[in-house]
């Protein structure tokens, strides 16, 4: 049970900096997940926070107590690694029980702390094998055992399930949420797959290129990604991002759409909501941001959505939703409608846009105006 | 299916007469490399006389062990007539702790080459991957002062401080190019679990290197076993070692040439390595080729 605070942390490599002015905070049982692609750095911060890397810059503090100087061993944390990293020499209670070993703790101790985590984790039956012998959700648990077992005060997983087919992989992620449930231990959590992301998290933190992109709660993330970046990171299939301008038309305010209808290509004007803040960019260029599901089949939709009609492309059911490609301000956008309702390729129908749902970005700096 | 689509000679007359070549070359070959051999095991089964009959390639008329016996403790060496039995005993008690301190050493620096990559790491294996290539006789004449100075001149001791030193770049490479194999994340995990540098090294490294043991071993022993010219230039008398020894037999003459003591003195001189390469022979290749495929 700890806090984790991360100050203005950064990491350099001779003149290449890999991490570059990080900072955040974590509550005390809080599970943030560090989210990127790969060589974004963030397996780079996990590893400084476990003392396998120095800092360069900046500190990092458990419980209030800078850390930067002070040996993994005695940092009380705990980490899975993606390659289970399981001691092949070693039975699996051993594994377990090794931390323990290291630390004075007496056998009898020992044994019973490695069955009951044993217990918790369903591997009882497999203490007396070798790692070789287990296959590779039986050797993630055990990873995850030879953590538990030490109660450290932070727990650290570094993309604990890539390397595991794509069933076990949700099963597993089930089992990490109750964990963390149960345990209300603070973890820190690396990955690049968006969905552990988001379904794992209490917060996000996005990386890019060594800097923290935005740093909230997964639903904020998702429905007000700070950038461009975020938007297209986070979501499956990713946010449409439109070239638009922004018009007045009457006494609503709203943008020019481009649609391709019936082979012709049509502008359509979509009006938007908070009238105030979008006065201000009248005429100006802007991305408009708008994801799959914001725009759904007409049927069934609400009123007082604005609609389009327009060619549908392409059709890709994917069992519970169907995706239509469509061609929106010249750009391949996805619909996300009902499989009843989807038509055939080639021929036009109707959608509605939820466009209060929607983002604006800025066209140079991708950063998020409203 | 026509025939001509079939691989050439893999039918018909041109296949057997392909495969006769083949073997007729191997056995070739195979007797061409045998025959020595052969040579030096049967005539050290034999007495004089028969020597002396010309017979190079027959077999011994009876089963002879006399001359292994003056071989092993009559035989003159020099002045001394006391068979090689001294001299073997100086030959082990010089390479067996040479192998094993050479190999225990050359584990270790591979350990903390590719597991603690520490500033300059690279340039210090470059530097001891050197060593492999300096000649033997570079080095006799700086080492003969050093064993002078540190007063092990002459001494078996000496000549094991020679072996250990000049062995210890092949011993590095061999084990630094096993354990990069060996996934970081072990000791990062054992790091955290809490054990240092050398409980990593007992508990997770040594327990996962006998492959490349054996082969550190068998190399260490051979070259260390075969050396002839450290120990021609570093003794003499008593605390020769073997070779140098089934040297100065054979070159001991007193009238009369005793081929038959020679080639029983060759085979003793020879049996250790043989004994070591066939004990640990199968895991030889195993150990060399480990590493390449991750296991």
């Amino acid at each position: 049970m700890a806090t984790l605070t991360i100050n203005n942390a950064g990491k350099k490599y001779g003149s290449v900096e890999v991490l570059n002015d990080i900072s955040m905070e974590l509550n005390d049982g809080e599970l943030v997940v560090l989210l990127g692609s790969s060589g974004c750095g963030k397996s780079t911060l996990l590893n400084m926070i476990a003392g396998l890397e120095s800092i360069s810059s900046g500190d990092i503090r458990i419980d209030g107590e800078i850390v930067n100087d002070i040996h993994p061993k005695n940092r009380d944390i705990a980490m899975v690694f993606q390659s289970y990293a399981l001691y092949p020499n070693m039975t699996v209670a051993k594994n377990i029980s090794f931390g323990l070993e290291m630390r004075g703790v007496e056998k009898e101790k020992r044994d019973e702390l490695v069955n009951s985590v044993a217990k918790m984790l369903q591997i009882d039956h497999l203490l007396n094998r070798k790692p070789a012998q287990l296959s590779g959700g039986q050797r993630q648990r055990v990873a995850m055992g030879r953590a538990l077992v030490r109660r450290p005060k932070i727990f650290l997983f570094d993309e604990p399930l890539s390397n595991l087919d794509a069933k076990l992989r949700v099963e597993m992620r089930h089992e990490i949420k109750k964990l963390h449930t149960s345990l209300k231990a603070t973890m820190v959590y690396v990955t690049h797959d968006q969905i552990e992301a988001m379904t794992l998290a209490d917060r996000i933190a996005i990386l890019k290129g060594g800097v923290v992109q935005q740093f909230a709660t997964p639903a904020e993330i998702y429905s007000r990604p700070a950038n461009m970046f975020v938007a297209g990171f986070v979501g499956s299939p990713s946010m449409n991002f439109l070239p638009v301008t922004v018009a007045q038309q009457g006494n609503e305010i709203g943008v020019h759409l481009a649609v391709q209808y019936q082979g012709k290509s049509e502008n359509q004007f979509v009006p938007m909501r908070n009238n105030d803040k979008l006065s201000q960019l009248l005429g100006r260029e802007v991305i408009l941001g708008i994801r799959p599901e914001m725009i759904t089949q007409l049927e069934n939709a609400e009123k007082d959505l604005a609609t389009l009609h327009c060619d549908v492309e392409v059709v890709e059911p994917t069992g519970a939703d169907t995706l239509c490609i469509i061609k929106l301000a010249g750009k391949d956008s996805i619909a996300r409608v009902s499989p009843i309702h989807a038509c055939a390729p080639g021929e036009s129908m109707g959608f509605a846009l939820d466009i209060s749902r929607a983002c604006l970005f800025d066209p140079v700096t991708e950063e998020l105006i409203s | 299916m026509a025939n001509r689509d079939r691989l050439p000679g893999t039918d018909g007359k041109g296949r057997y007469i392909g495969r006769f070549l083949i073997y007729l070359t191997l056995a070739v070959f195979a007797i061409w490399y045998l025959a020595p051999l052969y040579v030096v095991v049967s005539t050290s089964f034999k007495d004089l006389a028969e020597i002396r009959g010309g017979a190079l390639l027959s077999l011994p008329h009876e089963f002879n062990v006399s001359a292994w016996h003056k071989a092993w403790s009559q035989a003159c060496i020099g002045v001394e007539c006391t068979g090689l039995k001294p001299y073997f005993i100086n030959s082990i008690s010089m390479s067996v702790p040479a192998v094993l301190i050479s190999t225990f050493l050359g584990s270790i620096t591979g350990y903390a080459l590719t597991k603690y990559r520490f500033r300059g790491a690279n340039i210090i294996f470059s530097l001891m991957l050197f060593g492999c290539f300096i000649p033997f006789q570079v080095v006799i004449l700086p080492m003969a002062q050093t064993l002078g100075m540190l007063g092990i001149a002459n001494t078996v001791n000496g000549l094991i401080l020679v072996h250990v030193v000049y062995g210890l770049g092949f011993t590095t490479l061999f084990f630094r190019n096993y354990y990069v194999s060996i996934p970081d994340d072990l000791v990062k995990a054992a790091t955290i679990d809490g054990a240092g540098f050398f409980r990593i090294y007992w508990r997770i490294m040594l327990p996962l290197s006998p492959p490349i043991i054996v082969v550190t071993i068998i190399w260490q022993f051979t070259q260390i076993w075969n050396d002839f010219l450290f120990g021609a230039s570093f003794t003499t008398g008593g605390a020769q070692p073997l070779t140098v020894a089934l040297n100065n037999l054979i070159n001991t003459t007193t009238g009369v040439k005793h081929y038959n003591i020679d080639m029983a003195a060759a085979l003793i001189a020879a049996a250790p390595t043989l004994f070591v390469y066939i004990v640990a022979g199968r895991y030889f290749v195993r150990g060399l080729t480990a590493g390449s495929v991750k296991g």
